[in-house]
Formats: structure tokens, sequence, C-alpha cells
């Protein structure tokens, strides 16, 4: 792989502009000695002279119909080359949320850690990116430092920073805010390439699969993991696409990058309160992976509603989800605290009466 | 005929039929006799350069058509009339030369941030008995503060157009081109369709991206500044790492005729996104009378107000 001269990020296979700072990518150029002459494209099937047709973004020809091969740009939806072993096997993901459920707190059925049926365990893959850059980045802010009449001074600065493996979702299966929450548990120097299998638990041959798949592929995907689960192995833990398209998938990952610079900027403005931050970053020598980070999926149901829960796939005591609540005891504290409100008012009432 | 001299004329033959084919300002040249279209091959020169990029057309003369009638049949109440029964006198999609330009940017800025903070002044009315009395309310005040600093970035995108035939300004009404579709070009993409020579030099065009970044910058910086306003922001950029390099883009071009006694105006689409440019002839007779009525309407406000305060 070669990399951007201007920005030192690598240049991916199909970019003819660097994905960062746009400059092209050089190419070798076949030098035309010949002199200048007229030229015609013929069909290569009837050999009839054929122009560019924008239907089909390809010369066509206009007599046999057939339509030339041309090298289209090339956008695809990506797939992970990498991923995050899972560690935590369908047994000790079950008894996590057996164990979550059970402690659900005062609010939730009394019943509910042994009356909740499991319905599907799903060894989920989830897609996101892994990202590396540096970059300079200015930024401006107005912070309480140095400030006159009204509470707010400006302030400017420019700051290097590093970015180390931040990690940005493109899960379509778990929410970006659900993501967010395992993202910190994930041991990312296990990262081994997609189809590796060994060292973890149950891992059958034909582990990972991978969906090239576009959308749609993730129901069909989704049932194959549940077979493969029903099996008590992580055979077939489907491994997601992306969630965009490699151009659209760029600008969410600079998006992110900025996003992240505005949090670390602020340890550099000085003052203790601030607001505004604004960041313009010169982003260098940025390296994109793109990686599938194991969760279960679990679906339970408990009297006649269904819930879903995560278990991190790497570490079982992280485990979150929604869980039912007991109405009944809701209202019944509910009920208790106005009848005490009732009872000190009435004292009060009382005591300023006799004095 | 006046052929400038940044357009050169060249003779080649078809090379299907033979026939003479003179390439006037275009590198494609579809044969009046066989109807095969040619492309001139030849190394590329200075003032003559191969395009690196290319966006291609979406859509053929049909659907640049439709968006034509579209945006003509929706312009405002002050066109000029004589544009109902406008006639199309020319149309031609043509791949246009262009320079995609992209940098480093690096800038220098002042400005001074508006803080806002409230303070309590007093002041005295007179209440219905005639009385005066003194009352408090609170202020909001904005004080300035100067800030300087350093902006950076990549400016990247910028097109310029390398035609004279189509000035810039007339691009930019239609741009953006969408470039995550951008092509590296090949004969293949333009058959059959005017490629026109590049007809404006490299660095004229470098000259107007560098312009183009700068307000870019502008743009970013009027964002870039806290405080809840700003003044006097001034900056000055200097541009490193400057790529330059000559592209097609596709753009229809309408010659509309709407009266025998005035020229055809242009109308420019892209063709790729079909954004249109071009501005509908007014009727200068409609937006007098529009003026003259609104200055009455005024008028007869003021008088009727004025009336009803006489005793
Ligand atoms: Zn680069
Ligand atoms: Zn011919």
């Amino acid at each position: 792989m070669t990399a951007c001269s201007r920005c030192a990020t690598p240049v991916e296979d199909g970019d003819l502009r660097c994905a960062i700072c746009a400059l092209p990518v050089p190419i070798a150029v076949a030098a035309v000695s010949r002199a200048p002459r007229a030229q015609i494209l013929r069909c290569t099937d009837c050999a009839a002279a054929v122009a560019f047709d924008p239907a089909v973004q390809a010369p066509r020809c206009a007599f046999c119909g057939a339509t030339m091969k041309v090298e289209h740009p090339v956008d695809p939806i990506e797939t992970a080359q990498l991923r995050i072993p899972f560690i935590v096997d369908r047994e000790t993901a079950t008894a996590s949320l057996r164990g979550w459920l059970g402690k659900r707190g005062f609010f939730a059925p009394k019943t509910l850690r042994d009356e909740a049926v499991l319905e599907s365990f799903t060894p989920l893959c989830w897609a996101g990116w892994l990202v590396n850059a540096t970059a300079a980045v200015a930024w401006t802010a107005d912070s309480d430092a140095d400030s006159h009449r009204s509470a707010w001074a400006p302030h400017a600065g420019q700051v290097s920073l590093g970015f180390h493996n931040i990690v940005v979702p493109a899960s379509r299966g778990l929410d970006h805010g659900e993501c967010r929450l395992l993202i910190p548990y994930y041991d990312l120097s296990q990262v081994v390439a997609v189809g590796r299998v060994d060292g973890e638990p149950h891992a059958g041959p034909a582990d990972a699969r991978v969906d090239g798949a576009m959308d749609g592929a993730m129901d069909g995907a989704m049932d194959g993991a549940m077979d493969g689960a029903m099996d008590g192995a992580m055979d077939g833990a489907m491994i997601e696409s992306f969630d965009a398209q490699r151009s659209a998938a760029r600008k969410q990952v600079q998006e992110s990058i900025e996003l992240t610079a505005k949090v670390r900027v602020e340890e550099h403005i000085p003052g203790r309160r601030f607001r505004n931050v604004h960041v313009a970053c010169l982003l260098e020598g940025q390296t994109t992976d793109r990686v599938a980070f194991p969760a279960w999926v679990l679906a339970y149901r408990y009297r006649d509603v269904a819930y879903r829960a995560i278990v991190h796939g790497q570490r079982p005591e992280v485990v979150f989800g929604s869980s039912p609540k007991d109405w009944k005891k809701i209202a019944l504290v509910m009920f208790g605290i106005a009848a005490l409100i009732a009872v000190i008012a009435a004292i009060v009432w009382f005591a300023r009466r006799g004095g | 005929m006046v052929v400038s001299e940044r357009a050169p004329t060249s003779t080649f033959s078809c090379q299907r039929c033979g026939a003479s084919l003179a390439f006037e300002g275009v590198r494609t040249q579809t044969c009046p006799y066989c109807a095969s279209p040619n492309f001139v091959e030849r190394p590329p020169a200075a003032d003559q350069p191969d395009p690196a990029f290319c966006v291609t057309f979406a859509g053929d003369a049909e659907w640049a058509r439709t968006r034509f009638e579209r945006w003509l049949g929706s312009r405002s109440m002050f066109a000029d009339s004589a544009l109902k029964r406008a006639t199309v006198e020319d149309m031609r999609g043509v791949y246009l030369p262009a320079y995609l330009y992209s940098a480093v940017a690096r800038s220098d800025y002042t400005a001074q941030i508006g803080e806002h903070y409230t303070e309590t002044e007093t002041y005295t009315t007179t209440d219905a008995q005639g009385n005066s009395k003194t009352e408090t309310r609170t202020v909001t005040r904005t004080e300035y503060r100067p800030l300087s600093g350093r902006h950076i970035g990549y400016v990247t995108d910028v097109i310029v157009s390398a035609s004279a035939g189509l000035p810039n300004e007339e691009l930019a009404r239609v741009e953006p081109f969408d470039l995550r579709q951008v092509r590296r070009f090949s004969p293949a993409l333009v058959s059959g369709w005017i490629h026109e020579e590049f007809s404006r030099d490299a660095d004229a065009c470098k000259r107007m991206s560098r312009g183009e970044a700068v307000d870019e910058v502008g743009a970013r910086l009027r964002r870039f500044m806290p405080g809840d306003s700003y003044s006097d922001l001034v900056w000055r950029t200097t541009v490193e790492w400057e790529s330059l390099d000559p592209m097609l883009v596709p753009v229809w071009v309408f010659a509309v005729r709407y009266r025998e006694d005035k020229p055809p105006f242009r109308v420019v689409i892209n063709g790729q996104t079909g954004r249109i440019g071009g501005r509908a002839p007014l009727s200068w007779l409609k937006i007098t009378i529009a003026c003259v009525l609104a200055l009455a309407v005024i008028a007869a406000v003021i008088y009727l107000v004025h009336q009803g305060q006489q005793p």
C-alpha cells in the first residue's frame, strides 16, 4: 500500500484521490508518442462506433446494444478485515443475563429472574472503524479565564494531537449508543484477521462468515447466527457489513475525529468553564481498519412482552438492556410516599396550632 | 470566421470513412457523413493537457430538457412574459474543461469577539398620575475583546472553469459536482459528446482556484469564531501543497430566444446533478408597475392614518 505524499494517509485500492486531503493518486501515464490523429471507439461485438450512454454509464453500441466495459468508480459497502474474538461463550452469556435480571433492583418484578424466557442468543460481530491519526488542531473557545465584565473571554490556540485507536461505530444491528457502552471494554490488542479461529471457545471451522452482502442480508444472516448459537458454538457468528458505503464512511469517521478533538482540546483551554469550542483539524497519516466487535444480543420474554439485552463479547459483567418494571410496586411506593407527606403535614399543622 | 488563438483548429480524417473533419476548439467530432464519433488522440501539451479526471453525464438530452422546462415554468412573476413562448435555439451537452484544485491552507486571523453581559440600570418614568418615579431594568450589553490565532485545514474539491466560453462564475452557479463519482478520464467516457478543449491556461486557473480557496477559508473562519458575535474579522491565508489537475465536468448549455429583438440568453445545467444556473430576463415594465402600486398603497395608508388623527 502506498501513502499519500501530502498527508501520509495510506491510499486504498480503487482510490483516485486521497481520502483525507484529496490529493490525486499519481498514475503512470502511457505516453502517446504518435502523431496526432482522430480515433474512434469501436464496438467489440460488431465494430460499429460507440458513444457514451449516461443510462448505463458506459459506451454502448447503438446497433447491437452491447455495452463496453469501463472502469467504474469504486464505492463498496465495506466489510471487516479484522475482528476481536469472542471470549464469552453462550453459557456464560446466559448466566450473565440471569444474574443481571436478578439484580434489576427493587422495582423489578420478583419473579423476573426465574420466569424470564430466553428466546434467542445471537452472537453478533458488529461493525466499526478503528482509526489512528495525528492532527494539528487549531481551536477557539470562550472561557472564564481573563474575563472582564462578561463572564466569558475568547481564547484561541493550536495543539498537536494523536488519535489512537478511536472506535467509530458503523453497526446496523446495534444503535450507536449501545456500541458506545460496549467500546471501553474491548481489548484491542487481541485483534485478529477475519477467518482465523484459533484460541476461541467452541470455535468451529468455518467461523466468521463474511457477508459481502448488501441490505437485507442481515435478516438471513441473523437466522444463520441463531442456528449456530443453538448448536452451542459460535459458528456462524454474524459479521455485519458496515452501515455505509466507503465514501459516506469517510465522512462519518472524520466527523467522529473532530468530535473527539473537540473534547481533547478542552484540557488546553485556560480557565475552568468554557463554551463555543470550535476546532479545525489538519489530519495526517490516518489509518482506518474495519473491525468486527463481539457481542451477544439476547432477546427474552417476560409475561408476553419482549425485551432485549446485550452482553459484552469479552467481558461477561458488562450487560445492559431493557427490563420490565413492576408497576404495582411502583404505585405502592408512590402511595406510601404520599401518605408519609400527608402524615408529616398533619403533624406540623397540629404542632403549629398547639404552639 | 474568427477562431481565438487559444482554441486551435486542427483537421484530421474520419477513422471510419476518411472524410476530413475540422476540430474547432473541441477534441471530439461526430462525422457528418458516417455519424461516427471521432476523438483526437495526441500527446499532451502544456496548453492542451489530457484530462486526469472526468465526471460523467447522468442523463441524456431528454433528461436535460425536462429540467429546463420545469425551471422555465417556475420563474417568478417579474419574469418577462415573452418567456412563456421562448424557444430553445440551441442545446448541447458539453464536457467542459476545468481544473480540480486542492491545497493545505494556513491562515492567521484577527477579530473582535463580542461577549454579552447584563447590567442593571435605573431610569425615571412618569406614571399615569404624572408623577415621575425611578425604576430598574436589566439590559444586555456587549464587550468586544480582540482575538488572534491560526486556522488550518485542507481545502479540497475546488473546481474552476478552463473554458474561455463559459466564465467561472457561470460554472459556480451550477456547482457542486459530486466528486465521489469522479472517474479517471478515458476517451470512452466522452465518445459521442462534445469534449471542449482547454482554452484558459493553468496559471490563470490556479490563481482563480486560490481565490476560491481563500473564500472557503473565510466561510470556515466565520463559523470558527467564538463569542456571541464578532466583527472586524481579517485573515491572511497561505497555501501549500497545491495540486491542480485538468478534468472534465458535464454541463448542458441552452441558448434561449424569447424576443426577436433581444439576443438569446444562456441557461447552464449541471449534467450530473441537474442543478440549473441561469437568470431569466426580467420585465422592467412589470417591476415598475409593481413599485408604483406599492407606493400608492403606502401613500393611501399614510393618508388614512393622518385623517384618523384629525380631531
Ligand atoms: Zn492525503
Ligand atoms: Zn465518417
